[in-house]
C-alpha cells in the first residue's frame, strides 16, 4: 500500500486534473467492456502499460506486481469458466483427463469464453491501476468532493485514509516493541502477540480519535470539515491521448 | 502590559476520575509575554491549556479572554478559538488530513473566510513555519519535524494572539527546536502572547519571560525566569536539572 502510495504522490502525472485521468481510465474501461472482444483487452492493457510506465514513470516492476496480484484471483476465477466437470467424455475438447469416473475437460467454446473474460478483466484493471498509480486517493476523494458526493462520505474517507497511516506507524511500533521483547520467537507466542496487538491497536485507535476530535475543536470544528480545494493543471495531452486510444482500440475490436 | 487570558481559581475533574486535575488554578498571562509552564506530569498544564482554548469548561472559576468571561455558545467558542491558538503534542493527533494544504486550511475555513482569503492565509502561516514547500507533500510522508511546524502552521493560519503550546517541543531535535522557537520568537514580535508547556528547563530559563510552576492542580509560583533560577528555594519546585549527583 506504502508503495502505491508513494507512485502515486511521486509520478510525473500527478499535477494533472484527477478529472481528466479518471477520464482517461474510465474510457478505456467503458471500450474494453463495450467493444468485447480479446484483442480489445490486450489492447487496452498495453495502452495502460505504456501510460503509466513510459508517461507516468511508474516503474515497471510496481505496475506488473499489482497486475500480477489481481491476475491470479483473475486466473483461479476463469479457471472454473474453463474447466468442465461431468461424468461422461465431452464430445469436443481440447484436452481431456478421466479421473476415476469423472471427465475434466476443457472445451473449445468454454475456452474462448474463459480467454475473453480474462482479457477484458486484465484492460480492466490495467486502466484502474494506472489511476490509482498516478492519482493518490486525496486527488481522487478532491474528484468525488467535485461530483457532489455526500460530505459524509467524504469526510469519512479523508479520516480514513489519513488515520490508516497514522494506525500503520502504530503497528510497527508495536510490532517492533513486542519483537524485541521474544514476542514473535514461537509460533506459540506469536500467535498471542498478534492477539494482544490487535487489542492494543483497538484501544490506540479509539484513543488517538478521541484526542484528535479535541484537537480539531480547538480549530473550530463544527460538524464539516471544510478545506481549501486542491488545484490541478489541465493537460491537453490527455485528450489526445484518449483520441488515439479510442481509435486504436476500435480497430483492436475490428481486427478480433 | 495588558492581562490578554487570565484563569481565575479553577477547578475541574475529568469525568470518571477522582482525583481533581485542577484546584483552584489561577493565573494571569500578559500580552506579548514568552510563558512557560513548568511542572511534574499530572501537574495540570495540558488541563489548564485546554481551558484557555475552551475545550475544556472549568466546573468552578472563571478564564477570561481580555477581561470578558468565555461564553460556551457556538460563536463564544469561534470567538475565542480565533484568539487563542493550541497546538498539542503528538502532531499526529491534530493533521487530520493526508494533505498539507489542505490540513493547514481547515482552521481559517472554518472562522469563515473565503477561499482567495484562507489560501493567503495558508501561504502566510506556512512561510512563516518554513513549510511553503511542504504543501504538496502528503502529511504522512513528513518527519517529526515538519509534523510539528505544519500543526503549528494550522493554528498560525487561524491568526491567534495568544498562542498555547502543550509540549510540542518535545522531541525535537536541537536544529528543529531552534527553528521552532523562531517561529515562536517571530509571533511574540508581532505583539502575540506565546505559553508553552515543557519539561525542557533550558528554555524556560533561555527563553521565557516568565516561569509559571504548577503542582498537583495548582499555580505555585508564577515569577520572571531570572528570579526563579535565582533563587534556590523556588529552583528547588522545578526538580532535578543538571544536578546528576544523586544518579551518578
Amino acid at each position: 500500500m506504502r508503495v502505491i502510495d508513494r507512485c502515486a504522490f511521486g509520478n510525473a502525472l500527478r499535477p494533472i486534473d484527477p478529472a481528466q485521468k479518471g477520464g482517461l481510465a474510465f474510457l478505456a474501461i467503458i471500450l474494453c467492456l463495450a467493444l468485447d472482444r480479446p484483442a480489445v483487452g490486450v489492447a487496452t492493457l498495453l495502452w495502460m502499460l505504456a501510460l503509466t510506465t513510459w508517461w507516468a514513470g511508474i516503474p515497471l516492476r510496481v505496475f506488473g506486481r499489482v497486475l500480477l496480484t489481481e491476475g491470479l484471483f483473475l486466473c483461479l476465477s476463469v479457471a472454473s469458466i474453463a474447466l468442465s466437470i461431468g461424468g461422461e467424455a465431452p464430445g469436443t475438447m481440447i484436452v481431456g483427463w478421466k479421473i476415476g469416473a469423472l471427465w475434466i475437460s476443457v472445451a473449445p467454446e468454454s475456452l474462448a469464453l474463459a480467454t475473453l473474460t480474462l482479457t477484458r478483466s486484465l484492460g480492466c484493471a490495467a486502466a484502474l491501476n494506472f489511476l490509482i498509480l498516478t492519482t493518490p486517493l486525496i486527488d481522487l476523494i478532491e474528484l468525488m468532493r467535485r461530483v457532489w458526493l455526500p460530505e459524509g462520505v467524504i469526510d469519512v474517507m479523508a479520516l480514513t485514509y489519513r488515520a490508516i497511516f497514522v494506525l500503520l506507524d502504530s503497528l510497527e511500533r508495536m510490532t517492533t516493541a513486542q519483537d524485541a521483547r521474544l514476542g514473535y520467537a514461537t509460533a506459540r507466542t506469536a500467535m498471542r502477540s498478534a492477539a494482544l496487538l490487535a487489542g492494543q491497536l483497538f484501544l490506540d485507535a479509539y484513543r488517538r480519535n478521541q484526542r484528535m476530535q479535541v484537537a480539531l475543536e480547538s480549530r473550530g470544528f463544527d460538524g464539516t470539515l471544510r478545506v481549501l480545494p486542491l488545484t490541478y493543471q489541465r493537460s491537453p495531452r490527455i485528450w489526445q491521448a484518449s483520441v488515439a486510444l479510442t481509435a486504436s482500440l476500435m480497430l483492436a475490436g475490428m481486427v478480433g | 502590559m495588558s492581562v490578554v487570558l487570565e484563569f481565575d481559581n479553577l477547578h475541574y475533574t475529568f469525568p470518571g476520575s477522582e482525583t481533581p486535575a485542577l484546584c483552584g488554578a489561577s493565573l494571569r498571562l500578559e500580552a506579548g509575554c514568552r510563558i512557560v509552564l513548568l511542572g511534574r506530569n499530572g501537574a495540570g498544564k495540558s488541563t489548564l491549556l485546554l481551558h484557555g482554548n475552551a475545550i475544556l469548561r472549568p466546573s468552578a472559576g472563571q478564564v477570561r479572554l481580555n477581561g470578558a468571561p468565555l461564553e460556551y455558545t457556538r460563536r463564544g467558542l469561534l470567538r475565542v478559538r480565533r484568539q487563542v491558538g493550541l497546538v498539542f503534542q503528538n502532531p499526529d493527533d491534530q493533521l487530520f488530513s493526508a494533505s498539507v494544504l489542505q490540513d493547514i486550511s481547515f482552521g481559517p475555513l472554518n472562522l469563515g473566510l473565503s477561499n482567495d482569503e484562507a489560501r493567503r492565509r495558508v501561504a502566510e502561516a506556512a512561510d512563516l513555519c518554513g513549510v511553503s514547500d511542504l504543501l504538496d507533500r502528503p502529511t504522512h510522508a513528513l518527519s517529526g519535524g515538519q509534523k510539528t511546524r505544519v500543526a503549528l502552521a494550522g493554528v498560525l493560519a487561524m491568526g491567534p494572539d495568544i498562542l498555547l503550546v502543550d509540549e510540542a517541543t518535545s522531541g525535537l531535535d536541537p536544529w528543529m527546536r531552534q527553528q521552532v522557537f523562531g517561529i515562536f520568537n517571530r509571533l511574540v514580535e508581532r505583539g502575540a502572547t506565546v505559553a508553552l508547556a515543557t519539561h525542557d528547563l533550558d528554555a524556560a530559563q533561555h527563553w521565557a519571560d516568565t516561569i509559571v510552576i504548577m503542582s498537583e492542580g495548582r499555580v505555585i509560583a508564577a515569577a520572571p525566569s531570572a528570579q526563579i533560577f535565582g533563587d534556590p528555594e523556588l529552583r528547588a519546585l522545578l526538580g532535578p536539572g543538571r544536578e546528576w549527583g544523586d544518579c551518578l
